[in-house]
């Protein structure tokens, strides 16, 4: 064990090492091996079983998909973010008892928040949330992704976009980018609602758009129905307000024809 | 706002997950279910450490699942299969990740990943998908496990693999092949079953499954062989519906018994009577005995369970098929020209024949009718002759053993040097059981020399009802039939000749007819009693009312053994144009070769029927029926064409009825014809189709019968059909007398009186004798319906169920005859109630309170005769007289023990029970009846004292009979023949508790048991109850069942045996008459056995009041 443990371990510094020097592919192949090495401690969960080492192991495994997370962020691989963060969450919340908090622990969560409030995943984000105790509040990287949260449920959607200048670390910069395309998406959802169409000009403005060619780039890219001409856009509602339903008579009638006839049998 | 939806299925079958263990946390999505599934009941692990470590969530192992390389996959997956006990609200959101793992045909763990797919499906109660995947698991879905998972989907996949092989073994076409997996875990279930021990289990899957390979496995395998093949058997009579594949499995089980190192015989030849294999049952009876002592007694005994089932013709192709007895061989001759007669105690033979002048001559005035010494014994049997006598006397001159003209026992000793003679006797003796001869003498006898009936009920009976009311009046006549069944005892209609020949017409017809009931089974001596009635030749003399009963009279004797009398019955019909003889005369022919398929008697009876005339057509019809009972021949579509062609509604009832005898027992491969009746027009012939239903089915609980008659009982216009649906429910059911209650139970408070009226027979018909309290509940209210033929019904119902119930087992007896006291003796009561509580009387009473209704013989077989008889019987609706046909389903209650001479030996055994429970129920108190039947339960506890006073008087004086001391109303009296403790049979707890009360000066409180003697009154409730005892020098053969016939197995062969001596008259009237005298003072009891036994003359019964 102890064995593998110092094998973990140099696999892990090569990684550290790459990771400086921002060689993302040796990365991603290194982490893939320790990921496959990990599976090989009986310590880490679920088994979570008592070996001299556990806390070792814990640790161990726990920098590891730190890392993972990080270097996830740094290749923009979000489901490679969503993935490691599952496996990493147990480290945080079942093994509280085993080993002592890492530094990276909020920075970590607060990202998570981040990335759902960036894929509109705004029921998860507040389940997490939930989760959290209430002194993590206080924390800046929480606390970032807990008032972004807010502006964007407002609508001070300009409060969100100003708010990439003040983050709180810096991996938090690529979700921070994002951000604002779904800021853009919710406007335009609302947008469709609000208004049969808009001028180029007033969607311009809406849409933090500063050429009309984004505009219809964006229009191509996410919304086929919309119809740009004449300089203005037809959002296209979807007539989706089926004509009330018709009442099946006949075959209410033949029901109750029916009910009556049964109650006459009843004995 | 975003919700992510879930999958579908998880939405709504969370809620029905099958077996959850705790209280599911709701699937939430991935992610984000953190903290909230951490519930109570997760694993901890660690314990042996001091910190415990919970898994909160499988989240990470499903995100696990999602990583690119193979082991972080394998991993996950192994992880997810411990865990998905508790965290499969999770992963069955992540469940399409799984299943496509299962699809990835390149990874190599694809059956883990099913394995866990199918425990999420399971979780989420979709065991189809769940077994699916199970298969695919392949050799990790462990059947030996212990968790509910497995033990469910195993379940689930014999389930699946029975519903397959079913429909694989009914459908002809070539199905396609089943899952070779499926076959593999079922096998591997069987294989388990067996190592674990669990045969029964594997007995009970591989006949559900119809694997006869995996069945014969498990028996052969098992430790406890015979128990196995008895459950099998079981099994197969009960759970086993197709016809085809019981039968395979009864030839599977008579191939393993006939393996066995010491075969159960009398298993065998159950089954092989199941199979209708007259053959084999003959061989093996032959090589029987053809082995020693032991061999023969079981032989016999096989006999007489065959017997049991009274199934004529079979029984009739056993014998034929069992070798003819040597001519050389003594008594061969009587043994094969006459087939049913000689056949009890050939070792008797040289003696009683020799005095067979004398006995001839004694045995006449045995019954009612006087004639003279002229019919021999074997009148009847010799029947085709005129004058029989002459033939007899040759044949007994051929005398066997010359030898001695001793007792028996040196006859005996004798017969025994000679070998061959020995087998000779054996083989006269089976052949007497086997048609009839035995068994049904000796049931007379003990009919005649227990019978217990009270003359008094009948007295009250006919002093109350009114002279004019006819139907009161014939109703009187069936109730005394009825109460004196099988017994000879005619006393009352002696008695009461002047008041009897009120009867005219039809009413005429069914009192003599009634006669065949009292003296049922009367076989030597049906003819002669019935002389005096029976139309004669050229003469018409007596009225045809009169000869038309008497020839029913003899059917209803001769009923299910008619050999000897169906020829004379046969000729009777031919030479008469006379409709109501005819009448008779299909009747009787009808019972006298029920379910021979006779094709002469059959073309006869048409006939008849082509003659278009209504009363004689009825009877033709369910002669017809009769007649061709259970052969489903082609004879149903002839009966139903003309059914259809005539015009009279009595004809088509008639042969309605008759068609569904003919699919007696067929079930499904009658389904066909009654579909074709129960889809008619006319109302009658949907009628015979319930009854085709009810009789096809009879007995099997079959599910889609009840259904069939349940949706008829609502659902029909007609009256009468809606009426019969729900009475042959009661037929469908007999054999689980428990459920009716229940299914009749929303029936019976129909609103149309006709179901309720059928309710009430259902109940009646299928609790016949079993005091069921759930039975009695729902027939108390209906006896005191609003509409007369619903008390009517409920009356005769309550009766059926009551019967032989005293009061120490249910207190509703006694309120109930006296309910039918007060309906009898109320003037202002409707005649159709009347009428119903005097038949009840007669019911309840029956066969001198020794018999009971049994539609099933003790072996469990249907009792062809019984149910047949219980069908026609529910015709008295429309036609009286056909209430005699209930005598069919008599079966007396008695433990009757014989030795290898078929002879009974003293032999006495113990009824672990107080004696009151199962005693018969005392007899009514004399004259002042209104007061007296109230009497006992209003004063029983205050006069106590008195009472005890007065018992002790009795007890001194010795038998005194209750009614020569009027001033004693009280039950006590019932000084019966054993008159010891019985006398308390007061009325149950009453009587206990007056006991203690009456303190020291009374005698001891009833005892706990009682010894009872052969041949014994054993009601059916009471055979639990009946211990052999260790010391006792007979055993009897078969220890199951300590009823009915029984062989006794001598342990002490050397000793002189010690008979039997009953009280019947024929030592007493036999004596002076011949050498035998001697004889019979030595062994008494002989006679019994002897051919020439008659019954003797009732009057030294008879008690006046």
């Amino acid at each position: 064990m102890e064995a593998k443990l110092a094998e973990c371990t140099r696999i892990f510094q090569k990684f550290k090492a790459a990771y400086q020097q921002n060689d993302y592919d040796t990365c991603s192949n290194l982490l893939s091996q320790l990921k496959v090495k990990l599976t090989e401690f009986p310590a880490l969960p679920p088994a979570y079983k008592q070996t001299s080492t556990a806390v070792q192991e814990l640790i161990l495994a726990r920098e590891i998909f730190e890392h993972a997370i990080v270097l996830s962020v740094k290749t923009e691989d979000q489901d490679a973010f969503e993935r490691h963060f599952l496996q990493l969450k147990p480290y945080y919340t079942d093994t509280r008892d085993l080993i002592p908090r890492s530094r990276e622990e909020y920075p970590i969560l607060g990202l998570n928040l981040l990335r759902l409030l960036v894929q509109n995943r705004i029921a998860e984000f507040h389940t997490e949330l939930e989760l959290l105790p209430p002194e993590a509040h206080e924390n800046p990287c929480i606390k970032h992704a807990v008032e972004l949260e807010q502006s964007f449920m407002e609508g001070a959607y300009n409060r969100v976009l100003s708010a990439r200048q003040a983050v709180p670390h810096e991996t938090y910069v690529y979700f921070m980018d994002l951000l604002a395309k779904t800021v853009r998406d919710e406007i335009a959802g609302c947008s469709e609602k609000a208004y049969d169409f808009l001028t180029v000009a007033d969607a311009k403005k809406i849409l933090m758009f500063s050429t009309d060619r984004e505009l219809q780039e964006y229009a191509a890219e996410d919304h086929n129905d919309w119809d740009i001409r004449n300089g203005c856009v037809y959002f296209q509602k979807v007539k989706d307000l089926a004509p009330c339903k018709e009442i099946p008579s006949l075959q209410l009638i033949n029901q109750t024809l029916g009910y009556a006839r049964e109650l006459e049998r009843i004995v | 706002m975003v919700v992510r939806a879930l999958s579908p299925r998880v939405h709504h079958e969370v809620g029905l997950a099958p077996r959850e263990k705790f209280a599911p946390a709701s699937p939430s999505d991935r992610g984000a279910s953190g903290s909230t599934s951490a519930v109570a009941g997760l694993p901890q692990h660690g314990p042996e450490g001091g910190t415990m470590t919970v898994v909160s969530t499988a989240s990470g192992l499903l995100a696990m699942l999602r990583e690119q390389h193979p082991v972080l996959k394998l991993h996950a997956l192994n992880n997810l299969n411990a865990f998905v006990d508790h965290f499969w609200p999770e992963v069955s959101t992540n469940i399409s990740a799984i299943e496509s793992l299962y699809e990835d045909e390149t990874f190599d763990q694809r059956q883990l990943a099913a394995l866990v797919a199918s425990k999420v499906f399971y979780y989420l109660g979709e065991l189809n998908d769940s077994l699916i995947y199970a298969l695919g698991a392949g050799p990790l879905f462990d059947v030996t496990e212990e968790s509910e998972y497995v033990q469910t989907l195993v379940a689930k996949c014999i389930d699946e693999y029975i519903s397959l092989s079913v429909k694989a073994s009914e459908t002809i076409e070539e199905s396609p092949p089943l899952d070779p997996r499926l076959l593999a875990i079922v096998e591997k279930m069987l294989d388990k079953c067996m190592a674990d021990g669990k045969f029964q289990q594997a007995v009970g899957i591989a006949l559900e499954c119809r694997r006869l390979d995996k069945l014969e496995e498990a028996i052969t395998k098992s430790e406890n062989i015979p128990s196995l093949l008895a459950y099998t058997l079981r099994l197969s009579q009960t759970f086993v519906t197709k016809r085809e594949f019981r039968h395979a499995v009864l030839r599977l089980l008579v191939r393993i018994y006939q393996s066995q190192p010491s075969p159960d015989y009398l298993s065998i030849c159950q089954c092989l009577m199941f199979l209708d294999d007259p053959s084999t049952v003959a061989t093996t009876l032959d090589d029987l005995i053809k082995g020693d002592k032991v061999d023969a007694l079981s032989a016999y005994q096989v006999a007489f369970d065959l017997f049991e089932n009274e199934y004529q013709l079979f029984l009739l192709n056993v014998r034929d098929r069992l070798p003819e007895v040597r001519a050389s061989s003594s008594l061969d001759v009587a043994g094969s020209g006459a087939p049913a007669a000689v056949p009890v105690a050939m070792p008797a033979q040289p003696v009683t024949a020799d005095a067979d002048n004398g006995a001839t001559a004694d045995s006449g005035p045995t019954a009612m009718d006087t004639s003279d010494g002229e019919p021999s014994e074997r009148t009847p049997l010799l029947a085709r002759e005129p004058s029989p006598a002459p033939q007899v006397q040759p044949v007994h001159v051929v005398q066997p053993v010359r030898e001695s003209p001793e007792p028996t026992a040196a006859a005996e000793d004798a017969a025994e040097s000679s070998e061959m003679s020995t087998y000779a006797q054996r083989l006269t003796r089976l052949k007497g059981i086997l048609s009839g001869e035995t068994p049904i003498n000796l049931t007379l006898q003990f009919l005649y020399s227990n019978n217990r009936s009270d003359l008094l009920i009948l007295k009250t009976i006919k002093q109350t009802v009114e002279l004019r009311n006819s139907v009161c009046h014939s109703a009187t006549i069936y109730s005394n039939a009825l109460m004196h069944a099988g017994t000879t005892v005619d006393t009352f209609l002696r008695d009461n000749l002047d008041w009897l020949s009120r009867a005219t017409n039809w009413a005429k017809f069914s009192a003599t007819a009634g006669l065949g009931v009292i003296h049922r089974g009367h076989l030597q001596q049906g003819r002669s009693l019935m002389a005096p009635y029976l139309p004669q030749n050229g003469t018409g003399g007596a009225s045809p009312y009169s000869e038309g009963g008497a020839l029913y009279a003899l059917g209803l004797i001769h009923a299910n053994h008619g050999e000897g009398i169906k020829q004379f019955l046969l000729e009777s019909l031919k030479n008469t144009n006379n409709e109501v003889i005819q009448h008779g005369a299909c009747l009787g022919l009808g019972l006298a070769a029920l379910g021979t398929a006779d094709e002469e008697i059959y073309e006869d009876v048409k006939n008849v029927l082509y003659t278009d005339s209504a009363v004689a057509g009825e009877a033709a019809g369910i002669a017809m029926g009769l007649l061709m009972v259970g052969t489903a021949s082609e004879k149903a579509g002839e009966m139903l064409a003309y059914a259809h062609e005539t015009q009279h509604e009595k004809i088509i009832r008639g042969l309605a009825l008759g068609i569904a005898l003919v699919v007696y027992g067929q079930e499904e491969e009658a389904d066909t014809l009654i579909e074709q009746m129960t889809r008619d027009q006319d109302p009658i012939l949907r009628y015979g189709g319930m009854y085709a239903l009810a009789l096809a089915y009879r007995g099997t609980a079959n599910n889609s019968a009840i259904r069939r008659l349940l949706h008829f009982a609502v659902s029909d216009v007609s009256d009468d059909v809606r009426r019969t649906a729900v009475l042959a429910l009661g037929f469908v059911l007999c054999s689980e007398p428990e459920q009716t209650p229940r299914i009749v139970s929303l029936l019976s408070e129909s609103y149309n009186a006709h179901v309720r009226y059928g309710a009430a027979m259902a109940v009646g018909i299928s609790c016949a004798g079993t005091a069921s309290s759930e039975a009695i509940s729902l027939l108390e209210p209906l006896t005191s319906d609003a509409v007369d033929f619903v008390r009517q019904g409920a009356l005769i119902a309550m009766a059926m169920v009551l019967m032989q119930t005293t009061e120490a087992r249910d207190p509703h007896v006694g309120a109930f005859r006296r309910q039918l006291e007060k309906i009898i003796l109320d003037k202002h009561e409707d005649t159709m109630s009347k009428m119903g509580a005097i038949l009840a009387q007669g019911i309840l009473d029956a066969g001198g309170r020794n018999v009971t209704i049994m539609l099933q013989s003790r072996s469990g077989h249907d009792r062809m005769t019984a149910v047949v008889g219980m069908a026609v019987f529910s015709q008295f609706w429309y036609w009286y007289p056909l209430l005699y046909f209930i005598s069919l389903s008599f079966a007396p209650t008695a433990f009757i023990g014989l030795n290898h001479e078929l002879r009974m030996p003293r032999f006495d055994f113990i009824s672990d029970i107080r004696p009151s429970v199962f005693g018969y129920p005392p007899s009514i108190a004399p004259p002042t009846t209104t007061s007296a039947v109230k009497f006992p339960t209003a004063v029983l506890s205050t006069s106590a004292r008195a009472k005890a006073r007065q018992k002790k008087d009795a007890a001194g004086k010795g038998h005194v009979l209750g009614g020569s001391s009027p001033g004693h109303a009280d039950v006590g009296s019932s000084a019966e023949v054993s008159g010891d403790f019985n006398e308390t049979t007061s009325s149950g707890k009453d009587g206990t508790a007056m006991e203690v009360e009456a303190g020291p000066e009374k005698k001891p409180a009833e005892a706990n048991t009682e010894v009872l003697s052969n041949p014994a009154r054993v009601v059916p409730a009471q055979e639990k109850y009946i211990k052999f005892r260790e010391d006792s020098r007979y055993m009897p053969v078969k220890r199951s069942r300590p009823s009915g016939f029984v062989m006794l197995k001598d342990l002490e062969p050397s000793e002189p045996e010690e008979l039997v001596s009953t009280d019947t008259p024929i030592s007493a009237g036999a004596p002076g008459t011949a050498p035998s005298a001697a004889a019979a003072a030595n062994a008494p009891p002989s006679g019994l056995g002897a051919d020439d036994w008659d019954p003797p003359p009732p009057e030294s019964f008879e008690y006046i009041p």
